[in-house]
């Protein structure tokens, strides 16, 4: 059976959960149990974004499931009124993707952090992504191992002087939104835990797509990696640090718009450029929906690895792909129609155990 | 086909091993001479053994691969200790065989390839058919039959015009052809079975049904054979039955636990021998509501499970003892968050990677103990191909009925090892009941209702299943300790205590479910009791009969439940004056009795990659009856 | 909830929770600083760090300050959710309440 052969509805992301006319507020999706994180953490500015913006989806809290690996950000599900599992270190997306898989009529998040998303769960996460299994993931991003307290991460920048690392880090770090490019995600996105505004919007848009959309946030560790993220977020720098993306739009920043992305020839990829200089009609137009990753992964290699300076924010990509547990879920309807459709499954199983060659005694 | 004029003997049963190299077809040829004795109503049982590598260098030791079948008039357990008769299409296959023959055997080679090449790779200084004539020679012992079934088989199919090397690779079937006119076997079998499995390919079909026909005729017209030899069909149980192996058996039992619970199965998987034909299965019975995943890793695969069983799902993984290791956390959070879950493992020769083809019992402490903490999970284990469907099934009830992870031990003997099997009238399978929960069960102080995750059933110390989607239910679980009833997260100590000590006493009230151990002591006054479990049932039945046989008196007893025991288990050890326990491990079972019962388990253990020779085990039983008799009798002194 | 700031901020305004709030909800008023209870995320960074003792969560407001959750509610009537601190810049207002509270030292 081929995919043509399958009929597979084109579908968005919530499109088969079921929805609520009740008025939900955050409240609402918000547990009895007393939060538990360092104060000034940035997890919990997600956490009430998150809050602030489910009842906005409209749907039944009880279609609601959030799985979660090991870490801060991965207490995430207690503080959640919904369904939800705090699983094992870096496992969650393989969880969801059963979860997903199982049931079409959930609405599936996983809430993961640098270490369970990148380092101990790298795999199960690349291989999400190209799978396209229909779920959110959240990866807080904070560049350091907060729940073992101060080592370094995979995405801590290189030379960083940790617990484990007196002299200085000599691993080169992932850059999460080019990691998941790399596997062809189809929703990629980075957004900062204390920008409300933007993380809502991003989030609406990853819960919209149908698979897996993957949203890199930057958050802030105030004990073991404060100020990580202070480029993008003093008035001052921010500015001249946040490459906006926005599709369809110029990808022009700094005071005024002054600067811009254009292709730079050299390298193949893109650099950024003074507008005055260039000229604004030959800054690079936003496409998140290119079917080719190759130029949002180039826009992605703008954040350097080492101490934060600069950052592409916003969705880098956002293309349709038929979904994993859409397509299983195909199958598995296309071969109950095409096989005995009318018969009862203990008539099926009946004929399955009698199949083969047989012989009788007596 | 017409019948041959040569004599015919009786024989009350036949152990024939088809031996070649990797390349040569073994695996089907003995599959069709057993599905043709199956057909044929003979009882029969099965032993592939073959190597790891896909291809090993041709014509080696190493590559050689072999099929061995035993066929009998009447119940038989094993596949044998030493084959009566052995076709060996190399002088590989010759030299990798010999050893295992009974004295007067019947072998078969195939001239054709005793060439000086392939002598010298076997190992061979000379040819060993170039002095068959001279006294004292190696093959003295046996009767060799020379017969060139490459040449003839080349030499009949040359008619279809297919390339020579296609030809000779037809010359698995000349041999298939021989032997089922040797042993008098029905032909129509595999001849429907090459019609449909070459159907779209007409040479190759014409050629094997052609050199499957020479075989049969070679054996007619040549004067080689004196005789030809007849099994009649066994005695069985009426009704239908059919030939399967354990992988085949155990895919159904997880299709009918799927069917009689209600639940759709999910399968998550990794590929691994000798477990891989099971999600192989699988993915063909989507009609059926079967959903399988073949995961990135097999962390992933048993991850997928747990949450398709969060998401109401039978959830399943199949893996191997290496992919058990790797699965060991995951099954630990199924253990905390209480969730069902069927975990497979066919067991192979460890540690490590050890033998992927060859089978062991290796596993059962890594199943019983292989996690962190204090992590319970019961173990049941199949005792014959068949009996993989059944244990299947009581594997899910197990899940299911008390939300746990279920370790069901196969192994690669009885995975790839057939024997008949009567097909089961389905309204008579275990009926299992997910009894998800629908509303609220606990009352707040202040009179609203909510939902405890963790308030437990009376009888079975179970957890309530609520499903995504059902409304009001909403709760969370996770890996942390949970706190007594409402589940919220608890570092309490005297809490932990408790719910450590609660999970325990869950697995143990399983033993409620069980039935009754059957003891099998016909004298009723036995001294030895032989306890086994999984896929030595069959190598014990056989010594004990080979024991009572010569006078002896022993019990058995075999256990499908390796965790919790069953509560009559004590008893029965205590009664008897030597306990001897076969296993093919270095003994797991007797370390788990004696810690269990302060029995002294006597071990016989034997770690080969091959299931465990009756002879060899019926000498040690005897030796412990002769021990026995020589002190004084403990039954004696309860009766 | 929300962290709220209650009568010990009037005429002090130290400003150091303002440097530790990680979503900047902590706004200048002309005699004391406010919490944008919406934009507020709970995370508790202000609270140990004024030396005023004049932050609560809004739980353990003292009774004599419980008017104050409404004072830190009612300032951003008509401004809604500003979005940052930093951005929008001082109130240039107070609560009404606030600003007829009596000055230190002018008697009572």
């Amino acid at each position: 059976m081929t995919l043509q052969d399958l009929d597979i509805p084109r579908l968005r992301g919530l499109d088969l959960v079921p929805t609520s006319s009740d008025k939900q507020t955050a409240r609402d999706y918000s547990s009895d149990q007393e939060v538990r994180w360092c104060p000034g953490c940035g997890d919990y500015a997600v956490l009430k974004a998150v809050q602030s913006f489910l009842p906005d989806l409209g749907l039944r809290r009880e279609n609601i499931v959030f799985v979660s690996g090991i870490g801060c950000s991965s207490r995430f599900p207690y503080y959640l009124d919904t369904y939800g599992m705090h699983s094992i270190h870096g496992r969650a997306p393989s969880i969801a993707t059963g979860i997903a898989t199982a049931r079409e009529d959930l609405s599936v998040w996983v809430v993961t952090g640098d270490g369970d998303a990148l380092s101990i769960g790298g795999n199960h996460l690349v291989h999400a992504l190209r799978r396209n299994v229909n779920m959110t993931i959240l990866l807080f991003n904070n560049r350091i191992y907060g729940l073992t307290k101060g080592q370094y991460s995979p995405t801590s920048e290189a030379g960083k002087v940790t617990k484990s690392t007196p002299v200085g880090s000599i691993d080169h770090p992932f850059n999460p939104v080019s990691l998941a490019l790399g596997a062809e995600a189809t929703f990629v996105a980075r957004t900062i835990d204390s920008d409300r505004k933007h993380l809502t919007s991003v989030l609406s848009a990853a819960a919209a797509h149908r698979g897996t959309a993957l949203v890199e946030i930057y958050q802030n560790c105030p004990i073991f990696n404060d100020g990580a993220f202070d480029a993008v977020k003093d008035g001052d720098t921010k500015a001249d640090a946040i490459v906006p993306l926005v599709h369809g739009e110029p990808i022009a920043f700094g005071t005024g718009g002054s600067k811009g992305l254009v292709r730079d020839s050299l390298t193949g990829g893109v650099k950024v450029a003074l507008v005055a200089e260039v000229g604004i009609e030959n800054v690079l137009v936003h496409d998140a929906h290119n079917s080719d990753p190759t130029m949002a992964f180039a826009i992605s290699r703008l954040t350097d690895g080492g101490v934060l300076r600069q950052a592409p924010i916003g969705i880098f990509r956002q293309v349709e792909r038929p979904t994993y547990d859409d397509q299983a879920r195909a199958q598995v309807a296309a071969t109950r129609a095409a096989t005995a459709p009318d018969q009862t499954p203990e008539a099926q199983l009946a004929a399955l155990l009698g199949g083969g060659d047989t012989w009788t005694v007596g | 086909m017409s019948t041959s004029e040569t004599p015919v003997k009786q024989l009350d049963r036949v152990v024939i091993r088809f031996a070649g190299d990797s390349g040569d077809g073994m695996q089907l040829t003995g599959d069709r001479f057993t599905q043709e004795s199956a057909v044929f109503g003979n009882d029969l049982v099965t032993l592939p053994n073959f190597p790891a590598e896909i291809r090993a260098p041709q014509g080696t030791l190493p590559g050689v691969s072999s099929f061995q079948v035993h066929v009998a008039d009447h119940n038989i357990l094993t596949p044998g200790d030493a084959p009566d008769v052995l076709v060996a299409m190399n002088p590989a296959a010759l030299r990798a065989n010999l050893a295992d023959l009974r004295p007067g055997a019947t072998i078969i080679v195939d001239t054709h390839e005793f060439t000086a090449r392939n002598l010298q790779k076997a190992g061979y200084a000379a040819d060993p058919l170039a002095t068959l004539e001279e006294p004292g020679n190696a093959l003295e012992a046996f009767q060799v039959h020379p017969v060139n079934l490459t040449g003839m088989t080349v030499e009949a199919v040359k008619e279809f015009g297919i390339s020579r090397k296609d030809a000779a690779r037809a010359k698995n079937m000349f041999a298939l052809g021989l032997l089922s006119w040797l042993y008098g076997r029905p032909t129509e079998p595999t001849v429907t079975f090459l019609e449909r499995r070459f159907a779209k390919a007409p040479a190759i079909r014409d050629a094997n049904l052609t050199a499957f026909r020479a075989g049969w005729n070679f054996g007619e017209t040549t004067e080689t054979f004196a005789i030809t030899y007849a099994v009649k069909p066994a005695p069985m149980q009426p009704g239908r039955y059919r030939n399967i192996t354990g992988n085949l058996a155990l895919a159904y039992g997880l299709v009918a636990a799927g069917v009689r619970s209600g639940l759709p199965v999910f399968l998550g998987s990794y590929p691994i021998t000798p477990a891989s034909d099971i999600l192989h299965e699988l993915s063909k019975h989507k009609a059926l509501g079967v959903t399988t995943f073949q995961a990135e890793d097999e962390i992933a695969g048993v991850g997928s499970a747990i949450g398709a069983s969060f998401a109401g799902a039978l959830g399943v993984t199949t893996t191997s003892g290496p992919g058990v290791a790797l699965k060991s956390e995951a099954i630990g959070l199924a253990v905390m968050t209480e969730l069902p879950l069927v975990v497979v493992d066919v067991q192979r020769g460890g540690p490590s990677t050890g033998l992927p083809t060859k089978t062991e019992q290796s596993d059962l402490l890594q199943a019983m103990f292989g996690r962190n903490g204090d992590a319970p999970v019961p173990v049941i284990a199949p005792q014959s191909p068949g009996d993989c469907f059944d244990a299947a099934i009581e594997a899910a009830r197990i899940a299911v009925t008390y939300r746990t992870p279920v370790m069901l031990l196969s192994d690669g003997y009885l995975a790839n090892g057939s024997a008949p099997w009567r097909i089961p009238a389905v309204d008579g399978l275990p009926a299992i009941e997910p009894g998800f929960a629908t509303g609220p069960n606990h009352t707040k102080a202040d009179g609203t209702e909510e939902f405890w995750p963790y308030l437990r059933d009376d009888e079975t110390l179970a957890r309530p299943w609520a499903i995504p989607g059902t409304a009001g239910l909403e709760h969370r679980i996770g890996g942390l300790e949970k706190g007594d009833g409402h589940g919220d997260i608890s570092y309490d100590p005297a809490n932990h205590d408790l719910m450590t000590r609660t999970r325990a006493a869950k697995i143990a009230r399983i033993a409620d479910s069980l039935p009754p151990l059957v003891v099998d002591d016909p004298s009723g006054c036995s001294n030895v009791l032989v306890v086994g479990w999984g896929s030595t049932y069959g190598p014990i039945g056989a010594a004990v009969r080979q024991v009572r046989a010569a006078g002896g008196k022993v019990a058995q007893v075999h256990l499908r439940h390796l965790n919790p025991f069953p509560k009559d288990l004590g008893e029965i050890l205590r009664s008897y004056d030597r306990v001897l326990v076969p296993e093919m491990n270095m003994g797991q079972l007797s370390l788990l009795l004696r810690g269990t019962y302060l029995v002294d388990a006597i071990g016989f253990n034997v770690v080969r990659g091959l299931p465990i020779k009756a002879a060899e085990l019926a000498d040690t039983i005897h030796e412990l009856i002769d021990a026995a008799s020589d002190t004084p009798s403990r039954r004696e002194a309860l009766r | 909830m929300t962290y709220v700031i209650a009568q010990p901020c009037v005429d002090v305004r130290d400003r150091a929770c303002v440097d530790e709030c990680p979503v900047d909800c902590i706004y200048q008023g002309e005699r004391m600083l406010y919490i944008q209870p919406d934009e507020c995320v709970d995370c508790g960074a202000c609270e140990p760090v004024c030396p005023a003792e004049a932050i609560f969560y809004a739980d353990d407001v003292p009774d004599e300050w419980t008017d104050y959750i409404a004072i830190n509610a009612e300032v951003f009537d008509g401004l809604g959710q500003p979005g940052g601190a930093g951005n929008h810049g001082p109130l240039g207002a107070d609560h009404p309440r606030i600003q007829a509270l009596e000055t230190e030292g002018a008697g009572a």
